[in-house]
């Protein structure tokens, strides 16, 4: 079923009465004990302690740790899922449970030859966002499911109706909050599996989109003033010196990155490292040199190369240990590349991506 | 132990940047390197080329943005002809030490001035309000407030001794750097040197304490494994390491990728499976190749985003393997790494 037909026809939902952690639960148990799927990969809590991990969970009676769609990303799902199937792909059905932009940057990693979605079925949401779980916030409030509010990255992101790849879709995040639990059927498998399920009626409703509508114009005008004004807004050499002043060069954002997968940054290689000779010459030359240097070359040079991909999930904001606003810069780039380049990180599996798509002709206003 | 009457009447502060700004106006070095301030309360290392260069440079800075053994490893990973003056804390000086035997810092033209270290705020603690000297004891990284080598290390230390500042000659470059300078004059470490002593013991004490808890606190793989629960996989505690070098971590070679069954037959065994998986594997891979040298600066945890206490847990597995091998992280430059030295009659308490 293609996201346009749905927007106007709408779609058919399981609902159950309840709060979707339960509701959502149900699902995931009844998948396991069928045999429909062979495991479960959700955020869980870890018995013993107060925090919460991305978990493959196989035992049905472990589905009451799995904390679907709790409010935190302590690892970009992604990250974990090319983790599982880089080197090849799963051979038995996993429900995988996902956030959009969790979702998105797992499509692009799959796009380059990072994981497979072979034999994955995604329950995916429209996502409220997560909280930040940052030492700078406070440990505990990180632990509690973002009790300092959402981060940054969340309260501008349009992107929170997952795309084609989702095969359910949970209505989490609305203009009205539902009462019960509702879940859109998206793709043929979700359906017949659905016929399966018990402690749920299948109803007609309207498109996530129509659902949404409100909340999609708040976003889309806190998106805009975010473009406009935020944080990051210069883009002269003198403000990103200063944006990155504080960095200790940790390169925690590039690691917490679902899209930076390579195993060994250019920024690493013999090739791009200041040679100490040079940065002698450098230092006598200028007579100061910061020490270790191309701080800034790292940052821009991570942004070229995820800009036109990057699906705005502010994990590298999070990750960063002196605070620096990172995924701002990175959501500003993106928001000019992406529609410069047509491309819509994730949405699909067909686009082509861009940088390893060579067009004879393109670009051409900003060309002399 | 001698000590050399220098810049009288100045604080600790500005006997450090006068010995600077003589060290290049002397001609005793080519470039300085020390910290300086930057944009917005920021701080990082510079190599000064020039007095003029050293405007904005902050020897004693509140906080510790990148370990200066990791900056000096930038500056001087190969032999050189260029003369080069470290000024930086003790920490940084022995892991500096640390990182000469890894054969990443070429030493042949390296001159390491440390002082007597106040330690330095957290990274989170620190609101930029705080001159430099004037840190909140109870703000102090956590590994500064057990350290016991907070002074003397290096080839030359600045201490504080009835108010006046001695220059400590503690290798042959020390005494050069000592008499290019000019200094001669003697002055007494009496002061110095019983104060020295008593928060040695009071910090020494302080880690036995801490470290006697933390070490019930991981005992068992379960545990151990409590203590990672909130690790993001980030790895800025290897990145910001003095000690970690290798451009290429043995946790991210691709020969230890493992297929999605295997994931499947973990998750099995046991109901549920982490994924990311290896969170144990990397940080104790991580100490069984560097705990030996490390130099308790508490860098890692100062950067570890989820707050993690990973410094005082690695300083602590360091310092029982240590022991082990009678070894002191960055003392001397000569002493050979007992990991790379071959000895055929040892350990044999560990024998079955």
């Amino acid at each position: 079923m293609s996201s346009r037909t749905e927007a106007t026809a709408g779609g058919r939902y399981i609902r159950c009465p309840g709060d979707h952690v339960e509701g959502v639960r149900s699902i995931l148990r009844q998948l396991l004990v069928s045999g429909s799927v062979k495991a479960v990969f959700s955020l869980r809590s870890i018995p013993g302690n107060e925090s919460f991990s991305y978990s493959l969970i196989s035992d049905p009676r472990l589905v009451e740790e799995a904390v679907p769609f709790h409010p935190l990303m302590p690892v970009q799902a992604a990250r974990a899922l090319s983790q599982l199937t880089v080197s090849r792909p799963l051979e038995e059905k996993v429900a995988v449970i996902i956030r959009p932009c969790e979702l998105r940057a797992f499509i692009e990693n799959v796009k380059q030859s990072q994981g497979s979605v072979e034999n994955m079925f995604f329950i995916s949401c429209t996502c409220p966002g997560v909280g930040d779980s940052g030492k700078a916030s406070g440990n505990d409030s990180g632990k509690s499911g973002g009790g300092s509010g959402y981060r940054t990255a969340c309260s501008v992101c349009t992107d929170f109706v997952p795309g084609d790849p989702a095969d359910m879709v949970l209505l989490l995040e609305a203009d009205e909050s539902p009462e019960d639990t509702r879940i859109l059927l998206r793709s043929e498998a979700a359906a017949s599996m659905a016929e399966d399920l018990t402690g749920f009626e299948i109803v007609q409703g309207p498109s996530l989109e129509q659902l949404t509508r409100a909340v999609a114009r708040r976003r889309s005008l806190q998106r805009q003033d975010f473009i406009e004004k935020g944080p990051s807004a210069g883009s002269g050499l003198e403000e990103l010196v200063s944006l990155f002043a504080k960095c200790i060069g940790c390169r925690a954002c590039r690691q917490a990155c679902p899209l930076c997968t390579c195993l060994l940054c250019d920024y690493e290689t013999a090739r791009t490292i200041y040679p100490p000779s040079l940065i002698g010459h450098e230092a006598e030359r200028r007579g100061a040199l910061r020490v270790p240097p191309g701080t800034l070359q790292f940052h821009l040079g991570r942004l070229n190369h995820i800009a036109p991909y990057c699906t705005g999930c502010g994990q590298c904001s999070d990750a960063c240990p002196v605070g620096i606003p990172v995924a701002d810069l990175f959501i500003r780039a993106g928001s000019l590349v992406q529609p410069a380049l047509e491309y819509h990180p994730g949405r699909n599996m067909e686009d082509p991506t861009p940088l390893s798509t060579y067009r004879a002709d393109e670009l051409e206003e900003i060309t002399d | 132990m001698r000590g050399l009457v220098t810049s009288p009447g100045l604080p600790l502060r500005e006997a450090l940047l006068e010995l600077a700004y003589s060290a290049l106006r002397e001609g005793y070095a080519d470039f300085v390197m020390v910290p300086s301030r930057g944009p917005g309360d920021s701080y990082s290392w510079i190599l000064a080329g020039t007095p003029d260069a050293l405007t904005s440079a902050e020897p004693l800075p509140p906080v510790m943005t990148v370990q200066g053994a990791r900056a000096l490893s930038s500056a001087a990973g190969e032999p050189s002809s260029r003369r080069i003056l470290a000024i930086m804390r003790p920490c940084e000086a022995r892991a500096a030490v640390e990182v000469m035997k890894l054969r990443q810092i070429d030493h042949a033209n390296l001159t390491l001035v440390t002082m007597d270290c106040p330690g330095v705020i957290q990274l989170d603690l620190y609101d930029g309000a705080a001159e430099p000297e004037e840190c909140d004891p109870a703000n102090l990284r956590p590994a500064c407030r057990q350290c016991s080598e907070f002074t003397a290390c290096g080839d030359a230390c600045i201490v504080r001794s009835a108010d006046s500042n001695l220059l400590l000659p503690l290798t042959a470059k020390g005494g050069e750097l000592a008499s290019s300078l000019g200094l001669e004059e003697q002055g007494s470490l009496d002061e110095w040197s019983k104060r020295t002593e008593e928060l040695r013991a009071l910090r020494l004490g302080t880690a036995e304490g801490a470290r006697t808890e933390l070490r019930q606190q991981v005992a068992g793989i379960g545990r151990l494994s409590d203590f990672f629960a909130d690790c993001i996989g980030c790895r800025a505690c290897r990145t910001v390491c003095p000690i970690c070098y290798c451009r290429q971590c043995f946790i991210d070679m691709k020969d230890r990728r493992s297929p999605a069954s295997s994931h499947l037959d973990r998750s099995r065994r046991s109901g549920a499976a982490r994924l990311v998986s290896d969170t144990l594997l990397f940080h104790i891979g991580r100490m069984a190749h560097m705990s030996i040298s490390c130099v308790g600066c508490g860098m890692c945890e100062d950067a570890c985003p989820a707050g993690i206490p990973v410094g005082r847990l690695v300083s602590m597995v360091g310092a029982g393997t240590s022991a082990l091998f009678d070894y002191r992280a960055g003392k001397d430059p000569e002493e050979p790494l007992p990991l790379n030295t071959f000895v055929e009659e040892e350990l044999h308490e560990f024998e079955d």
